[in-house]
């Protein structure tokens, strides 16, 4: 089938397969590798994007629901000031390690700063607590977390 | 989600009349589909996937919360289940609803997931909140629009959904005054449902309960109103209600389902337990609050000054260390290049063909059909192996790819290269292989009986390792206390973000380039060359950044596939295992059994050790026996203990294969070890600080095999800073709404790096002055995430006298590093030091004397600073006289200075009995816990690590290492096990395998470091990669015997053990 969607601010008219995952299709075939795919059942987040202004899981997403949807991957955040906020809190932080879960985290807490002008450690723990990091323990992201907060705060 | 072999037909009905009419015209080929999200596990666990999928999103009526015109309050079937959760009317009306929701699946599942997908699926874990609230449905059928109530529809047939398309959800008006709603998981949140409990009640205005709602169900559990406990309770104020008989009636008629994770008893009492303490009834349990007031120890006495100072390890604390990780915003901007983001346009997919029989001969192989399928490029088998068709780290017995039999599931028997994913897996399917079954062993002890089937021709026997020191039976003999215990540790899953993958493609020189993360690149290139039976020189292995590692990937993973694939196929090769396939294949921590016997005087002075661990080491040998060996060189953990027998066996088995993982070996053990000590010191009647202190090793004291080892052993300064922690002071015993019981525990680490005495150990780097200026630092290193990058441009940096951005980590690339050893057993943090500290001053110097000469000046006159050279006397920093890059251009490429070094890591001299490490590090591991009374939860609120390793070369690196470790053990202690039966796995994903997730990490973490090194001690920072790991598991053990009075020697810890030894189940019946 033929699917158009807003990609990253972009037009994108394609032809998928209506089952095809939307994560596939940005890794290989939008040259859009960001979202990582960590268990490919929406139980890691390592592949979330932004799909009309909410955090949605990439492998759970088969192509035929992108049709009219705009969507932002973590390449895209960078236009985003939520974005920007969360990216220079999470890198100043050092909130990660290998890195293969950041996208996720980075894409989760910019759709909660979206969301929530000011959110609470509890609204933090909730919008992250779908995301598997193996290497940090959580701390350092949930400090970054809390530290992106404040930043989008100031930058408003 | 898995795609079947042909497109689905996608249906977007316009209205709820059509999409019933679709429904009744495809039938069992159709699926109705809102969300999506629970029926795509389904499909990924191998339910079939129908042709036609009714997708109803465009049914915007089917969206909503209104209240009607009675009060009641209609959910739309299409409303998402986040809309629900942060909506006003629910969160206002409906507040354990509300709750209830908040437990379903994650955030970014809330958004996809609505609540008519929930209730349709019939095992939904809302279910029981609707059931609670007397709810209603509303459903299209053949007589169109219908309302039934929820709990008529469910009890009307075992497919109550079929046919039918849910509309909306509707609770009615009259709320009941009291609810209460549990979900009951494998971990704290995100969890599958073990059992969900909930209820509602309605009084009269004497107080008395008019109607009662009490139900269960989620995850395997039908969802089921307990009728005959509600009648119970009509008629009778709350305060009158004997909640003992509750219990009992409502265990009594609940039908509840056992699986793999938990016991049909189990899930049973905890419902029970949550709808009494939810409604108010608390923990109507046998009491266990004495147990726990008796074994709190009042206070611990500080017993020693700490003569070295401590520093939390944290960006708040060291803000003037605080450095950014090179790598990190590129990570968090998703810029950053993984091996297996690499795509390219002509490269095929790989996959491989795996055994899926734990043990079976191998009759014959054809993939002559598989080879005829337009698109295939190439499918390799043993037949294409040239060279040893093995490999393994210690032992090479692991086959690149099977020729006679299969010894694991995850075994590989053949690959193809294809042009896309489809062609791939249909080509897999056209692979014949025919097998003979074999008996398999399963069990690590009865493969070491005489008659066991053999997995090796050599026997299952892999390790039998053992060391017996002084008068052990007489010590026994005269002991005053002796504790004896199995302690049981996990098939631990290292579960790296990135699972095992990359690519590999031939070279124009007729060499081959393979990609793949590993975590020692020089020594994949010598067990590849062996396979191929080519040169090392012909293969170029770039082997980082990864993923994660922790151990999984020391051994060869799809390295042997990916090259025999590139090379027959002649093009670029990707390939990736996903989820599923790498908890196949993938190597596991061995589960262990330890039998400990340790023995103390009257004075509490351990006398003796007795120990016989046996390793399921799975089929082939990889670092299985090393790991035995580290075990055993830690029994005696941080103590003196004169008089030890120890025994370490590793057996074959069919159960996938076991190697190294961060610990190896040591924090088993210590979980034996340190649990033995805090019992001993209970039965001696000391507190866990004391008994500790007059045991411990002194400084100067041998290694526990013999060996010198190096100074600074911090043992009893970090028991000290851990003694005199707040932590001890914080709420302990019984919680104030009595649901919880609060412990602290204790344990100690003495934790040994590199490779140790009996095996090679050498590192190597390469300093230079590269074309555009930067410092390149060229080490074979990988970047497993621990931060060896910013380690590099750090411990150069220091010792030149320039930046860390005047330096650039050149790493993991057999064409542009040397060998500086494998990343593992927390050894690169040393050889990294050193390598800067013997290379840094030549540099230096060579450095001068070039820019001497470009200025002019004698090289005494001029000194290294950032981004360049300066005058020597200057007294500010300030623009360099001459920079990096200018001299660089000034000179040849055979002028610019470089300098390289080879050392072999420190080991003990000595007499050594064994394979001993001679650096150490030290840590004391306080852990506060909370043990939940209803489900025997253990619940972690503070974990602290007082350690010492030396400098901190990184803050961010030592504190990461530390907090990531010790979150790993928690998960190693509390929720994580790979579920093996007869060979085959139970845990095939995130969703069986529960890693922790960011409600289980403690809710306070706290990383305490002493830097500074005894005076001459030359050794410098020591890895603490596996330190925080090492004795996490014992400190929680501490703290729940603290809490409740039982050492649970079982991991990861039986909430359903717990609950039994905590009153809040019966023991089933023997």
């Amino acid at each position: 089938m033929t699917i158009r969607f807003v990609l990253n601010g972009e037009p994108v008219e394609m032809d998928a397969r209506p089952d095809e995952r939307f994560v596939d299709l940005l890794r290989d075939r939008l040259g859009l590798p960001g979202a990582k795919v960590g268990c490919g059942i929406g139980r890691c987040g390592s592949c979330t994007v932004i799909i009309d202004d909410v955090a949605m899981n990439g492998c759970l997403l088969p192509a035929y629901k992108l049709e009219g949807r705009r969507i932002t991957t973590v390449e895209g955040l960078g236009s985003l000031p939520e974005g920007r906020a969360v990216i220079l809190a999470f890198s100043e932080g050092n909130a990660f390690q290998c890195g293969y879960c950041a996208p996720g985290f980075t894409v989760a807490m910019t759709a909660l700063l979206m969301r929530e002008d000011v959110p609470d450690e509890a609204d933090i723990r909730e919008a992250l607590g779908g995301h598997v990091c193996r290497c940090t323990g959580y701390h350092s992201i949930l400090r970054a977390a809390a530290d992106a907060a404040v930043r989008c705060q100031k930058d408003d | 989600m898995k795609k079947s072999l042909v497109a689905p037909q996608i249906w977007h009905p316009e209205e709820v009349s059509e999409a019933w009419s679709l429904l009744k015209r495809f039938g069992k080929a159709a699926r109705v589909l809102a969300g999506g999200t629970a029926v795509q596990l389904d499909w990924a666990a191998g339910a079939p996937v129908p042709e036609h999928w009714i997708d109803l999103n465009r049914l915007d009526d089917l969206r909503g919360v209104t209240e009607l015109a009675d009060g009641g309050i209609w959910i739309g079937a299409l409303t998402s289940l986040s809309a629900l959760r942060h909506g006003a009317l629910i969160g206002k009306k409906l507040p354990m609803l509300c709750d209830a929701v908040g437990r379903v699946g994650s955030a970014g599942i809330r958004n996809l997931a609505t609540l008519g997908g929930n209730v349709a699926s019939g095992s939904g874990c809302i279910i029981p909140a609707l059931l609670a609230l007397d709810a209603e449905v509303e459903l299209f059928t053949a007589k169109g629009l219908v309302r039934r109530n929820l709990r008529a529809l469910l009890s009307s047939s075992l497919t109550p959904m079929e046919g039918v398309v849910l509309v909306a959800i509707v609770v009615p008006a009259r709320l009941p005054a009291k609810t209460c709603f549990e979900k009951m998981g494998l971990r704290r949140a995100f969890t599958p449902s073990v059992i969900n409990a909930a209820a509602g009640l309605w009084f009269d205005g004497a107080g008395n309960v008019v109607k009662a709602r009490l139900a269960i169900g989620g995850g395997i559990t039908p969802p089921q109103r307990l009728s005959a406990a509600e009648h119970s309770l009509i008629g009778i104020p709350l305060s009158a209600l004997d909640w003992t008989s509750l219990k009992r009636d409502m265990l009594g008629e609940m039908r509840v389902p056992s699986d793999a994770f938990r016991s049909a008893e189990y899930r049973r009492n905890v419902a029970a337990n949550a709808i009494i303490a939810g409604l108010g009834g608390g923990v109507a349990l046998d009491a266990v609050a004495g147990k726990a007031s008796a074994h709190c120890f009042a206070s611990i006495p500080a017993f020693v000054p700490v003569p070295y100072s401590e520093v939390e390890v944290s960006r708040a604390a060291m803000s003037e260390r605080w450095r950014m990780r090179p790598d990190v915003t590129a990570k968090v901007e998703g810029a950053f290049t993984y091996l297996t983001d690499i795509r390219k346009p002509d490269m095929l997919v790989g996959r491989v063909l795996r055994a899926g029989y734990p043990h079976a001969r191998i009759l014959g192989i054809d993939t002559s059909e598989a080879e005829a399928l337009p698109g295939v490029h190439a499918v390799v088998t043993h037949r294409d192996v040239k060279g040893l068709n093995g490999y393994g780290i210690v032992i090479p017995d692991q086959p690149a790819f099977c020729a006679d039999k299969v010894r694991y599931v995850g075994d590989a028997v053949a690959a193809i290269a294809a042009e896309s994913e489809e062609i791939a897996e249909r080509a897999l399917a056209l692979i014949r292989v025919d097998y003979e079954v074999l008996p398999i062993v399963d069990d690590a002890e009865r493969a070491l009986a005489p008659d066991a089937p053999l997995v090796h021709e050599s026997g299952n026997l892999l390790a039998d390792l053992g060391l017996e020191r002084g008068k052990v039976d007489e010590a026994f003999a005269r002991a005053a206390h002796i504790v004896e215990d199995v302690y049981v540790t996990p098939r631990q899953m290292h579960a790296f973000m990135e699972t095992e993958g990359g690519y590999a493609e031939p070279t124009p020189e007729g060499g081959l380039l393979v990609c793949v993360a590993g975590q020692h690149g020089y020594r994949d290139r010598m067990q590849l060359a062996r396979i191929l039976d080519v040169d090392e020189e012909c293969i170029r292995i770039v082997s980082s950044p990864s993923g994660g590692a922790f151990g999984g990937k020391d051994e060869l993973t799809v390295q042997p596939a990916l090259a025999l694939l590139a090379l027959k196929a002649g093009r670029p090769v990707r390939l990736q295992l996903d989820r599923w396939e790498s908890v196949l294949a993938g190597t596991k921590r061995q589960p262990m059994r330890i039998r400990m016997r340790t023995a103390c005087d009257a004075e509490g002075y351990l006398i003796a050790q007795e120990v016989d661990a046996i390793a399921d080491g799975g089929a082939y040998a990889s670092l299985g026996a090393s790991v035995v060996e580290t075990a055993l060189e830690h029994v005696t953990g941080a103590y003196r203990i004169p008089n030890v027998r120890s025994r370490g066996r590793l057996a074959y088995t069919n159960n996938g294969f076991g190697g190294a993982f961060r610990g190896f070996g040591c924090n088993e053990m210590l979980f034996a070890v340190e649990s033995q000590i805090g019992r001993l010191a209970e039965k001696a009647g000391l507190d866990p600080v004391s008994f500790r202190v007059r045991n411990l090793r002194q400084p100067g004291d041998m290694g526990y095999l013999g060996q010198v080892v190096a100074p600074s052993d911090r043992g009893r300064e970090t028991l000290a800073a851990a003694a005199a922690s707040d932590l001890w002071a914080r709420e302990r015993g019984v919680s104030a709404d009595g649901r919880k019981v609060i412990g602290v525990g204790l344990a100690v680490a003495l934790q040994g790096s590199g490779l140790g005495s009996a095996i090679g150990d050498s590192g190597a780097a390469r300093l230079s002055l590269a074309a555009d200026g930067k410092i390149e630092a060229a080490f074979g290193a990988e970047e497993i995430g621990q931060g060896v990058l910013a380690l590099i441009q750090e411990s150069v940096a220091r010792v030149l006298g320039c930046e860390r951005d005047d330096v650039r980590p050149v790493i993991g690339d057999t064409a542009k590093t040397v060998d500086s050893g494998s990343t593992t057993a927390s050894r690169m943090t040393y050889v990294v030091w050193r390598s800067a500290s013997e290379t840094g001053p030549e540099l230096s110097a060579k450095l001068l004397a070039a820019a001497a000469k470009e200025m002019g000046k004698q090289s005494e006159e001029l000194a290294i600073g950032a981004g360049g050279i300066y005058d020597a006397r200057r007294n500010v920093p300030d623009v360099p006289l001459l920079s990096f890059a200018a001299l660089a251009q000034s000179l040849g490429e055979a002028e610019r200075p470089s300098a390289e070094c080879g050392f072999a890591f420190p080991i003990s001299h000595g007499t050594v009995e064994g394979n001993a490490r001679f650096l150490h590090c030290h840590s004391a591991v306080l852990a506060r816990v909370a043990v939940d009374r209803v489900t025997g939860m253990v619940e972690v609120l503070d974990l602290d690590q007082h350690t010492a390793a030396g400098p901190v070369m990184d803050v961010a690196n030592y504190s990461g290492q530390i907090e990531g470790g010790g979150v790993q053990g928690l998960g190693f202690t509390l929720t994580e096990d790979t579920l093996i039966e007869g060979g085959t796995f139970t845990s095939r994903n995130f969703d069986s395998y529960m890693v922790p997730m960011i409600a289980d990490a403690p809710a306070n973490m706290r990383v305490f470091a002493m830097e500074e090194l005894d005076a001459g001690d030359p050794y410098g920072p020591r890895g603490v990669g596996e330190l925080g790991i090492s004795a996490v598991s014992p400190a929680v053990a501490a703290a729940v015997a603290d809490a409740v009075g039982i050492w649970v020697v079982e991991a990861p810890f039986s909430p359903e053990k717990i609950l039994i030894r905590t009153g809040g189940m019966s023991a089933p019946a023997e």
